[in-house]
């Protein structure tokens, strides 16, 4: 039962931060390499905001929140608008260089020290008892229910049809989607706002969870194999791959060996690959007419 | 509707700041006209549409000097989709469709002037109705449409943009006369119905002055010679060499040798 | 792919001359005085300076395959730690268990690379852009977690510490034969390298770079060439690795993250894409970079402060500089360098018009 839980709530923190890449990939076909750094970012904000608004834990919380929904129009506006219509592969590496960027300025700001924005905000994290006997913490139940919240949003938002297809086809071609009358500039910076705005909401809980400090990168990183493994412009896709790789993982630790917890996510992602390299439910994208 | 519909003057495009593609060209395009612009491989008529849809930055390249005006105000260096919100829509060369989405979807995805729900679904409908082949492949992924196709629905989604002025870029290449002459009606039709002024870009100067009114040529960007679609037919330089026969007799490639020499625009 | 412009006058008229490495005498002359320059830099310069040089003709061979996969094939590999390491790992584990003198470790090197080169290389067969960026990732993954599962099963959670390798019974441990050694093993990486793209094997990659189905039509056979480039990249790599074993005289997996897959990334960029000589550029700025901020940092006032900070300052200073590459100059250094040649030939002209000659 326990094995369960663990896996609900890992899916939820991939499912979170998966979504992420494939906002930004759906809108772009750029991989936002950068995405780790940003979630770290965000949940160094509320740190620094709890920090400020001692007390007022609302108010921090809602700061953060404002704050990290910046953070990505910045990304986007500041650096990597400068790289639209290049060619993919460079505009992934700038999203690498700006990661490292920002890993760089985060140490700078705030010192590699673990952070707790947890006791920082006053709150605390009680660890909830379940039927069957397994526990979950208060702050994992959160990260499950937010999950459920963001994906439902976002549903809503691109079920509204029009708007769905047309962030896909300014994937496919941003050239002729501009020539259409759609503004390129406005959706890529709505989507990099919600890439980051997601990631941030995953960060800031993973944080108050387990505190904070530079190894939530990794767990960026090994996000984006369920993102991946979901097809890259589905969102769907990223919630059973999240619930995929999370399986995977927990039950090779569990049964296999702890030091497999890092590889467990890539070695589903070179099997997905292998059989099917657009994912599960992404768009096949092979077409090539000479 | 009359009137100068776009002006442009001594228009000088140059591209990564090193490579001048248009060398000062001054043209007009009125309201409800059809006009042709011909000219080789490489004679600056791709840039210039571009120039005017607004689409140089992604190639590094700027308008340096000239004008170039809609209905009045300067437009060169605006960002795209400010000009298709003006009603200026371009057909392009390549990548004219979105590959991986539907038919359906593609009609979908522009972003018409004055968006409102019905109007953009009574302009889908009305492009099912000029182009009756789409309707039946509703449904069809847009990379796998055969040439003609493609074409068909490449109009169909600039139209569905409520343009004032269409740009057409190489309407012909890549497909058999047979369907060319098909989509060359439709345009007409377009032109008469929807009351768009069109300005086509294009190699082959026979299909181009079929349905024109007036034309100019370009030639290592500038332009040598312009005038009615009549004058252009029967002028004897466009006819040997963009319409292929010297009234009529045959030729010897000897003689072709000396065509630098006698091309008589650049006197 | 980007060729240095020439003034008019020097013009290629047969095919020696196009293939030829050097053509007018200027270029033969700063070759020759490059040469000398390097040969006698060892006897002029402190141990710390020799030991910059070496590492940088280290970078040397590893950014140069880099730039053969990435640059010249369009084959986008992230896994380029994984080889070293693997190359690295070969020289370690061997020498840990066999006790095996260098000139057996370093041919298996080799071989453990051509090995995984076909491993890496097997995705790209089916897969393109950003899926086969992915998968070369991944694979780096495996790679370095095999190699930590090794260190910990054998109990050198520390790392490996090798012996300096040995000829004759003498130890190389001298900074100055090290630079010799470095150097030579750059200049034959350089060498093969110019050579595979003068051959067919050079023009069979650009094609697949520039359009693989047009290039399939033309009847080049895309899976092979496409593993042979992963094959010769990785080999090269590996041996990159191993040699880098033997020069710090200590194997550990963090070495080899995915910090330095990016670090040798960014010597390709900045160098500049598809060019060796951007490859050798790139190496160099990125290898002495960190010792650049480090001798601006200390230089500020109040440098005792900012000492703990450097990690931290490196960082972001390489992701900033990274990003100033790739939004203003894609063309990297030799882009840089070509501008410049090109304003000098062309003055007083400013452009080109479209109908001149390139």
């Amino acid at each position: 039962m326990q094995l369960i839980v663990n896996i609900i709530v890992l899916s939820a923190i991939y499912a979170l931060l998966a979504c992420g890449y494939v906002l930004i990939y759906r809108v772009s076909r750029v991989l936002n390499m950068a995405h780790g750094e940003i979630a770290m970012l965000g949940a160094y904000m509320l740190f620094t905001s709890a920090s400020l608004f001692v007390g007022n834990p609302l108010t921090a919380i809602a700061v953060a929140v404002v704050m990290s929904l910046t953070i990505g129009v910045l990304v986007y506006v500041l650096l990597m608008r400068k790289m639209t219509g290049e060619m993919v592969l460079a505009a992934i590496l700038t999203t690498i260089a700006i990661g490292i960027l920002l890993r760089g300025l985060i140490v700078l700001i705030w010192s590699a020290a673990q952070q707790r924005p947890l006791e920082a905000l006053g709150f605390s994290n009680p660890s909830i008892e379940l039927i069957g006997g397994a526990r979950i913490s208060a702050c994992a139940a959160l990260m499950v229910i937010m999950t459920a919240v963001v994906y439902g949003g976002l549903f809503a938002f691109l079920r509204f049809g029009r708007w769905g297809v047309r962030m896909r086809a300014a994937g496919q071609n941003p050239l002729l989607a501009a020539q259409r009358g759609v503004n390129l500039n406005a959706i890529y910076a709505l989507a990099w706002a919600l890439s980051s705005l997601s990631g941030s909401i995953a960060g800031m809980l993973i944080a108050l969870d387990s505190g904070l400090d530079q190894t939530m990168v990794v767990i960026g990183l090994k996000a984006f194999a369920p993102a991946l493994v979901g097809g890259l412009d589905s969102l769907i896709g990223a919630l059973l791959g999240s619930l995929i790789v999370a399986a995977a993982e927990v039950l090779a630790i569990h049964y296999i060996d702890p030091l497999l917890s890092d590889v467990v996510p890539f070695l589903v992602l070179i099997a997905m690959l292998i059989v099917r390299p657009w994912g599960l439910f992404g768009t096949r994208e092979e077409l090539d007419r000479v | 509707m009359t009137g100068t519909l776009l002006a442009i003057e001594k228009l000088e495009v140059v591209y990564k700041r090193s490579i001048t593609a248009v060398q000062g060209i001054t043209l007009a395009v009125e309201a409800g006209q059809i006009v042709a612009l011909l000219g080789t491989n490489g004679a600056g008529k791709s840039t210039t549409l571009r120039a005017i849809s607004g689409f140089l930055g992604l190639d590094d390249a700027r308008v340096t000097e000239g004008t170039i005006s809609f209905k009045g105000t300067r437009i060169e260096n605006r960002p795209p989709h400010e000009n298709t919100r003006r009603g200026i829509v371009l057909v392009p060369e390549r990548d004219k469709v979105f590959p991986n989405l539907t038919v359906a979807e593609n009609l979908v995805a522009p972003v018409p002037r004055g968006t409102s729900h019905a109007e953009h679904r009574r302009r889908e409908a009305l492009v099912y109705q000029f182009f009756p082949r789409l309707g039946e492949l509703k449904t069809r992924i847009g990379g796998l449409l055969s040439g003609g196709e493609r074409q068909m629905l490449a109009l169909a989604s600039a139209i569905v943009c409520r343009p004032e002025l269409l740009l057409v870029d190489e309407l012909s290449l890549g497909l058999a006369p047979v369907v060319v002459e098909d989509l060359l009606r439709r345009l007409i039709e377009i032109r008469r119905e929807l009351g768009i002024t069109i300005l086509i870009v294009e190699q082959s100067a026979t299909v181009a002055l079929e349905i024109a009114d007036y034309g100019y040529v370009m030639e290592n960007g500038r332009i040598v010679l312009d005038g009615t679609a009549a004058r252009l037919r029967s002028h004897p330089d466009i006819q040997e060499f963009y319409l292929g026969s010297k009234s009529g007799e045959r030729r010897n490639y000897r003689d072709v040798k000396q065509y630098r020499r006698s091309r008589r625009w650049y006197g | 792919m980007s060729r240095a412009p020439r003034a008019s006058g020097y013009f290629r008229t047969s095919y020696a001359q196009d293939l030829a490495l050097v053509g007018t005498r200027l270029e033969r002359t700063s070759l020759g005085v490059f040469i000398l320059a390097l040969l006698a830099f060892p006897f002029a310069a402190s141990a710390f300076q020799l030991d910059l040089a070496c590492q940088v003709f280290l970078a040397c061979v590893g950014a140069l395959s880099l730039m053969l996969l990435t640059g010249y094939a369009g084959q986008i590999s992230l896994g380029h730690a994984g080889l070293m390491a693997a190359g690295a790992f070969t020289v370690g584990i061997l020498f840990r268990e066999t006790n095996a003198p260098f000139w057996i470790t370093l041919p298996c090197a080799a071989l453990v690379g051509a090995l995984l080169g076909i491993i890496f290389g097997l995705p790209s067969l089916r897969l393109r852009g950003l899926y086969l960026a992915v998968s070369t990732l991944a694979l780096h993954f495996v790679v370095i977690y095999l190699g930590g599962e090794y260190e910990s099963r054998r109990g050198f959670s520390t790392g490996i510490v090798i012996d300096p390798p040995t000829l004759g019974g003498f130890a190389i441990t001298d900074g100055r034969i090290w630079y010799f050694i470095l150097l030579a093993a750059a200049a034959t990486t350089l060498l093969l390298c110019v050579n595979l793209l003068r051959a067919r094997s050079g023009r069979a990659w650009r094609a697949i770079r520039a359009h693989e189905t047009v290039a399939e039509a033309l009847g080049i056979s895309i899976a092979g060439y496409k593993l042979l480039a992963f094959v010769i990249s990785s080999a090269i790599t590996a041996v990159a690795g191993a040699l880098f074993a033997y020069y710090r005289g200590f194997v550990s997996v963090e070495a080899f993250s995915l910090f330095l897959t990016i670090q040798y990334l960014a010597m390709v960029i900045i160098g500049g894409m598809g060019s060796l000589l951007g490859a050798l550029l790139g190496a160099t700025f990125v290898t002495l970079f960190p010792y650049i901020i480090e001798t601006g940092l200390l230089s500020l006032p109040g440098a005792q402060r900012y000492a703990s900070l450097l990690f931290a300052v490196n960082y972001a200073g390489f992701g900033f500089v990274m990003i100033l590459f790739l939004i203003f100059e894609p063309l990297g250094l030799v882009g840089i360098w070509h501008r410049i040649q090109s304003y000098f030939l062309l003055w007083p002209f400013k452009h080109r018009s479209a109908s001149g000659s390139r």
